[in-house]
């Protein structure tokens, strides 16, 4: 068969590193035809496994109780630093109900940051695990931490992390170019933007129970946002081959590009249910997952910008310093979405004594793009432009021209502060923008198996995960419409590792991958039942046409059962794999928000927010609609709530829960207007997850500034800096 | 260590507790919250016994197993909890088989995924005491309907796409479900404020008001 190479986008835990070449069968196969000619696809459906969640019938993996099972916990690190002079385990192990008490992390060895795990316990119950927990006598020799970026960026501080830290820096442009640009422009900015460390504060905490009675074969159940990133690592912590260990992730509470592995709670559900020869479930507790579970990187972005009065965008010159505490995370580079003619970016890695940083939705965008669109408004404003116009100027892409004209009407963008920190009282209202981009490709992974049964029930497997996205809904949709059936006559099978390959959830991939070998399965089915029931027909295979729980040729029609009680006892299967005309690369997405200060408290309502994305051909558009209000409610959230508070002296975090980070909550969500950009009309299926969240940051902040004139450059945007900028601007005003 | 001591206590008594004796559960209450009336008036619940309960038993502490039965959604539950087991725990870790709608997320009274009612009345499963919901009603998002027979909150819900992930949906649907009893025709603001105790990370904030409002409109 002819071959063709072409490239696909190459995504490693969540993190997308750009593209990688692949071999494909260059052949014909289905296409999806124009986006407005679907049944099922591009319309509202409902969400298939609705009726489980709303009924608590959808077992997640902290559901999960087989026999015996045991209740597992970690010993976390109460220091950022920390050389252990002690460790006795036998006060725990004596206590009734534990089954084991482990040491992770022996004496003499050194914790790094606060909420390492330093021992693990396997008990009866979750309060024996508990008092285990309490009984462990551990002693620490404190050693010198860093936990901000002021105290890691010192001459003598701590070496946190060895050869990496400061080490790894990345330059691209002509620094000296750019700087000399700047001497000609009409404006010239030059600020400092700050976001802090987020959490995915996923409500499923990371969780994972063991399922092993000895024996040679074991069942892991996972809160993962990739059922095969499992089997290999728990077959090896569990000494299993890994054709005897199947992961199951039937229905799972969120992920945000945090759950890919079996981790550190994997890791010790398997060894303990080793050591135990018995099922143990390791679930973080909420404070686990704040300290130990990954966050989402910091950053420092230094600007110096210049741009001149017909709002060209001359010159960018970029400092950028992710905080990614002993990880290794980039935030992406500047100037993010824009073009300018002389551009200089270097970028490094600020090491300090936290949990390492992993992928978070958009991993490194919302940071590189809150700061690059607080820098095209500082400009617009200086240069008197009109922040929608500047950004039109310098944004190639006909998507964005036409959805920032799009989001402007939505939010009425003419309304907005004609002087920022204008008009009477004390609330003042004021509007922002922003755009984003994302990639959403599909690669090559995943394998999906359509059978037909001769009593008609059709069946699509694949061994992919649903985050909550809607994998199981576009699944049926996909193989009903192709088949001429209705979504309740599909059945299908997902989450679990013995069934067809698929691609972890990382980079807004799964379902520009997953989508077209679902298409492909359900067409070679169609193809196949073609062939089958032609004969009854008297039509050639190619002219059988399926509609209406139909099978029609040749003027006859046969109902979908009679046709299928022609195929053989064992019925029909099918299989499909992932074609490259069926998805693209490449989404667009532009953020509008309205915001109320009131500037004698500081306080900051976000009114009205509204974001336009495109995706190709959207498969369930209610579905996509639940995606952009999240994307708009996560950036509203990075933009006024949320972020680790650390004590520098005592080198903890300061609000590991809920009651203290504080998340976008019933009472502070806005009127939330979310529009598919239907004037994309590419015929592929694109992943659009991650770009909705991205834009909405700078939207937001930008807002705040044209509504009560403090531009606030250090995220999140309390109160307290509000206040604080409005007595800077009544000083300067003397 | 204190800790260490207290259980070693327990862990004898627990070879008695599979006995276990009314006096020893009052103990149990005693340690769990100040033994008030209100308190021992539910444990006449589990009790049988019509005497009046034994002053001195109030102020002693008591760790370990101890059976209850829990009236969960209209099936009288046994079970063996400890004093200080919450509710969310006794239904999810200890029933068997279990009850698995209510989520533990924060274990804080933060979040709302744990919702359950009692006697009607939404509460955090997470912050109530399994020995303080003895001769009460429990009522999780289970008996509020099933995937073939939802009630009107579930339906919208689905209608509405109400959820993503569904972690916090248990939590959201007990609670509305709460809210239409006591008020049938609720305002969107009048949803926000029942629902503030509620989280939820993948942003369905809009469509569960929605959802809300349309039950409300549907069970009219």
């Amino acid at each position: 068969m002819a071959k063709k190479k072409i490239k696909v986008p190459k995504v490693v835990n969540g993190v997308p590193q750009g593209e990688v070449e692949i071999e494909v069968d260059d052949t014909a196969g289905p296409t999806w035809g124009p986006n407005d000619k679907h049944r099922l696809l591009n319309k509202p459906m409902k969400r298939v496994d609705g009726p489980a969640k709303t009924t608590g019938a959808a077992i997640y993996t902290q559901d999960v109780r087989p026999p015996g099972m045991l209740q597992g916990k970690f010993l976390l690190s109460p220091h950022a630093h920390a050389k252990i002079t002690k460790l006795d385990l036998e006060p725990a192990q004596k206590l009734s109900g534990v089954k084991a008490v482990v040491a992770i992390v022996n004496v003499g060895g050194e914790v790094r940051y606060e909420g390492q795990p330093v021992a693990a316990i396997a008990a009866e119950t979750v309060e024996a695990a508990n008092d285990a927990a309490r009984a462990i006598a551990v002693e620490y020799e404190e050693l010198p931490h860093a936990v901000t970026a002021e105290d890691a960026l010192k001459p003598n501080a701590p070496a946190v992390a060895q050869g990496r830290g400061q080490g790894r820096q990345q330059k691209q442009g002509n620094a000296e170019q750019t700087q000399a640009a700047l001497a000609s422009c009409d404006a010239v900015v030059e600020a400092e933007y700050r976001t802090p460390i987020l959490h995915h504060s996923c409500l499923e905490t990371h969780s994972i129970v063991a399922d092993f009675r000895g024996g040679d074969e074991a069942t892991v159940y996972a809160s993962t946002q990739g059922t095969f990133t499992i089997p290999k690592d728990a077959a090896r912590e569990l000494g299993l081959d890994q054709s005897k260990v199947t992961s199951v992730v039937q229905h799972m509470g969120g992920g945000f590009g945090s759950k890919f592995g079996i981790g550190i709670a994997g890791q010790w559900a398997c060894r303990l249910a080793k050591q135990l020869g018995t099922p143990v479930k390791m679930a973080l507790t909420r404070r686990d997952e704040f300290l130990a579970a990954g966050n989402g990187p910091g950053s420092i972005q230094k600007f110096k910008a210049g741009a001149n009065k017909d709002g060209t965008l001359v010159a960018v010159h970029a400092v950028q310093h992710t905080m990614s505490g002993i990880g290794n995370s980039n935030v992406a580079g500047q100037p993010y979405q824009y073009k300018a003619q002389h551009a200089y970016r270097e970028a490094a890695p600020v090491n300090t004594n936290e949990d390492g940083s992993v992928a978070l939705r958009a991993p490194g965008h919302p940071q590189a793009s809150f700061a690059m669109e607080s820098l095209m408004d500082e400009l617009a404003y200086k240069l008197g432009l009109d922040p929608v116009e500047f950004r039109k100027k310098n944004l190639k892409d006909p998507a964005w021209h036409r959805q920032l004209d799009a989001g402007a009407k939505a939010i009425g963008w003419e309304n907005r502060n004609k002087t920022p920190g204008g008009g009477a009282g004390p609330l003042k209202r004021g509007m922002g923008c922003g755009v984003g981009a994302w990639g959403g490709g599909g690669n090559a992974q995943c394998v999906v198996d359509v059978t037909v049964a001769q009593d008609g029930s059709v069946t699509a497997a694949v061994g992919s995960q649903d985050l909550g996205t809607g994998t199981r809904t576009y699944i049926r949709a996909i193989v009903a419409e192709e088949l001429g059936l209705e979504i309740d006559d599909i059945v299908e099978k997902i989450g679990n590792s013995k069934l067809g390959n698929a691609n972890a959830s990382g980079g807004s991939t799964t379902t520009a991958s997953l989508a077209p070998a679902v298409k492909d399965a359900a067409y070679n089915a169609r193809t196949e039942m073609a062939k089958r029931v032609a004969p009854l027909l008297g039509a050639q295979p190619e002219a059988v046409v399926f509609d209406g729980r139909k099978v029609l040729g040749n003027g006859k029609s046969l109902d979908w059962k009679q046709a299928c009680a022609a195929l053989p006892a064992g019925g029909l299967s099918a299989r499909g794999q992932w074609k490259p005309g069926l998805s693209a690369s490449g989404v667009h997405g532009a953020s509008f928000a309205e915001v109320e200060v009131d500037v004698e408290t500081g306080h900051v309502r976000v009114t009205k927010m509204c974001h336009v994305q495109d995706c190709g051909l959207p498969l369930n558009r209610k579905a996509l609609e639940s995606q952009i209000n999240g994307g708009m409610i996560q950036s509203m959230g990075m933009a006024l709530y949320e972020g680790r508070v650390m004590d520098p002296e005592l080198g903890v975090m300061l609000n590991p829960g809920f009651g203290d980070y504080k998340l976008p909550g019933c009472l502070e969500i806005p009127q939330l207007i979310p529009i598919i950009d239907d004037g994309d009309e590419r015929q592929a299926v694109i992943g659009m997850a991650e770009g909705a969240n991205v834009p909405g940051v700078g939207a937001v902040a930008n807002a705040v500034y044209n509504a009560c004139g403090v531009r606030v450059r250090q995220l999140p945007i309390t109160p307290d800096k509000i206040l604080n900028g409005l007595l800077q601007l009544q000083q300067q005003r003397g | 260590m204190a800790a260490d001591k207290t259980i070693k206590q327990s862990a004898t008594k627990s070879t008695t507790s599979s006995a276990w004796s009314r006096r020893n559960f009052l103990k149990g209450v005693g340690v769990a919250a100040v033994a008030s009336d209100a308190v021992l008036d539910r444990v006449k619940h589990v009790t049988a016994a019509d005497a009046p309960p034994d002053a001195n038993a109030r102020n002693q502490v008591l760790a370990g197993p101890i059976k209850i039965t829990l009236n969960v959604n209209g099936q009288e539950r046994p079970v063996t909890v400890e004093p200080r087991t919450t509710l969310l725990s006794a239904l999810r870790d200890r029933l068997e088989p279990p009850v698995t709608g209510p989520k533990l997320v924060c274990d804080a009274a933060t979040c709302g995924a744990c919702t359950v009612l009692l006697d009607g009345k939404p509460v955090f499963g997470c912050s109530v005491l399994a020995i303080d919901a003895v001769g009460k009603k429990v009522t999780t998002v289970e008996g509020l309907g099933t995937p073939d027979h939802m009630n009107p909150v579930q339906a919208a819900f689905c209608e509405k796409d109400g959820m993503m992930c569904g972690f916090c949906t248990s939590g959201f649907v007990t609670t509305i479900s709460a809210l239409l009893q006591s008020n049938p025709n609720p305002t969107e603001q009048q949803v926000r404020e029942a629902c503030k105790g509620n989280f939820c990370r993948c942003g369905t904030y809009p469509h569960v008001f929605e959802a809300a409002l349309s039950a409300a409109k549907a069970a009219k």
